[in-house]
């Protein structure tokens, strides 16, 4: 079953095209790699999709089913490029996921201890449990994207967004970070639509990679568009693909 | 002893009081949304657009309680219209609406002929000339305003933490948006014969500010802003009463006093 299907879809701001005719789709239980440049569209494209930004033409569907219709809201889970928050916001990691909580497992409908329980388990599985009585403005870059990913699949979407979810964090926590996004895909069969920068994260994490520069320029396998022709189309003559060793991809 | 009974013997002292713990409740549970929020500039706004509706009120003969929630809560939804539809700043439309409320109510007050003694309760605010039905009122949207609060809670505070979330979560952000101008404007309207137009932001902001400085959940900031804000309003009427000063300044002081040191606890932290 198909997971997400766009079709022409196109993004316009002051008469300009930010994303032209893009037409793509991701099975379900798949990890899809949005590449490209700097202001190639691909923010735009999630947020088109999910929709945060309105968008002129084309359609987007989840599922099978069209995603302007406001139920399917629940069924997807975002992580921002920076997350835009006040740093002195009085919230601790608890109190930000109780916000999410299902209704099934919230206070004041079933009691504080049930959604403690179900919140402990998330954290657990993101591996931020002793995160849970923290300020959320203390977090560093790595434990906050943690929180966030806990947040993001609470409502246990089927499908997750990241938006270059763990630029800013460094090498380990990147590396904790993508093997978390791993985990829940197989686990839980989770579609992960990603944007990275990092051409090592996409080869070694991305079953699918769509190459974006305003329109789509290719779509495959990491195998088949990570080469140094393809990189060399979407990045510029400057640039070509070094994969290291070390990141095969299995 | 004997002084504190013979304070709460009189009527309006007991009014004042019981004025002052509701609205030392009301002001700061809305005024930790405008805080978290950065909104002071948009309370400020539509305090001063409640002017305009006193003055409008006193021209056209209507009750001016009346006239200026019904001002400011117009203003209110044109702020959150213009911001929502155009290009511009929220700061640009929130001083756009400021300085056109406040010529407005110039405008109008300058044609007034006579002097108007229900218009300076209202522009400076007295606590001590609060009547029964005054009570009632704040009251009613005391309970009201913390019941809808509460029951929004969780939808409010992940707009407040981050709008672009809360609307990938399916929640109409539009809705309580307007909802919390909404709220805004009418429990600043209701808390003006306390201090008055010029001073009444104070009431909604500094006991929040202050216990943002040492809140470490939001339980916490919730719970310590109503109390600064209780506490404000009974020592500040206490020591107008004792000082023989205006009491709407003094409750304001005396919530700043506190502000700072709660800023100093937090410094030292």
């Amino acid at each position: 079953m198909k997971a997400l299907s766009v079709e022409n879809l196109c993004v316009k701001a002051d008469n300009r095209h930010l994303i032209e005719n893009i037409t793509f789709s991701v099975e379900e239980g798949r990890i899809a790699a949005i590449i490209g440049p700097n202001g190639a569209g691909k923010t735009t494209l999630i947020k088109a999709i999910i929709g945060l930004i309105p968008y002129q033409t084309g359609s987007v569907s989840l599922f099978g089913h069209p995603f302007r219709h406001k139920n399917s809201h629940t069924r997807v889970g975002y992580v921002p490029q920076r997350l835009e928050f006040d740093r002195t916001f009085p919230l601790t990691v608890s109190e930000l996921l109780g916000f999410t909580v299902p209704p099934i497992y919230s206070f004041p409908f079933h009691g504080k201890g049930k959604e403690r329980k179900y919140t402990d388990r998330l954290l657990e599985t993101v591996g931020a449990l002793d995160l849970r009585d923290r300020n959320i403005g203390s977090l560093s870059g790595g434990e906050l994207q943690r929180v966030m990913i806990a947040r993001a699949i609470i409502n246990e979407p089927g499908i997750l967004f990241l938006d270059e979810a763990a630029s800013g964090v460094d090498i380990k926590g990147q590396e904790r970070f993508y093997d978390l996004v791993m985990r829940l895909n197989k686990e839980k069969g989770l579609t992960v639509i990603l944007i990275s920068h990092d051409l090592n994260v996409v080869y070694r994490f991305a079953d699918d990679v769509l190459c974006l520069n305003r329109r789509l320029v290719c779509t495959g396998s990491p195998e088949n568009t990570l080469t140094n022709e393809v990189i060399k189309t979407v990045y510029g003559e400057m640039m070509g693909a070094y994969i290291h060793s070390c990141n095969e991809h299995d | 002893m004997s002084m504190i009974s013979e304070f709460l013997s009189y009527p309006f002292i007991r009014r004042a009081l019981l004025a002052s713990v509701m609205v030392g409740i009301l002001c700061p549970f809305v005024g930790n949304f405008v805080v978290l929020r950065r909104m002071s500039f948009f309370a400020d706004a539509i305090s001063h657009s409640a002017f305009a509706g006193i003055a409008a009120g006193a021209i056209l003969g209507i009750d001016l309680s009346v006239s200026s929630v019904v001002v400011a809560i117009l203003i209110a939804l044109l702020i959150a219209f213009l911001s929502e539809k155009t290009s511009l700043s929220h700061d640009t439309v929130i001083g756009v609406a400021f300085s056109g409320a406040i010529a407005t109510g110039m405008l109008i007050i300058g044609a007034l002929k006579g002097y108007r003694a229900d218009l300076f309760a209202f522009l400076f605010g007295d606590i001590l000339a609060i009547t029964n039905s005054d009570l009632l009122l704040i009251f009613v949207v005391s309970i009201l305003t913390v019941a809808i609060l509460l029951i929004f809670l969780k939808p409010f505070l992940q707009i407040t933490f981050n709008s672009d979330l809360a609307r990938v979560e399916g929640i109409n952000v539009r809705f309580f948006e307007y909802l919390l101008f909404l709220i805004i404007a009418i429990v600043i309207t209701v808390s003006l014969k306390i201090v008055g137009i010029i001073l009444v932001t104070s009431l909604l902001i500094v006991p929040a500010a202050s216990a943002k400085n040492l809140a470490s959940s939001m339980k916490h900031l919730f719970v310590l802003s109503s109390l600064f804000g209780v506490i404000s309003g009974i020592t500040g009427l206490a020591l107008s009463v004792y000082l023989n000063t205006s009491s709407g300044p003094t409750i304001v002081l005396v919530s700043i006093g506190i502000f700072f040191l709660t800023m100093l606890k937090r410094a030292r932290a």
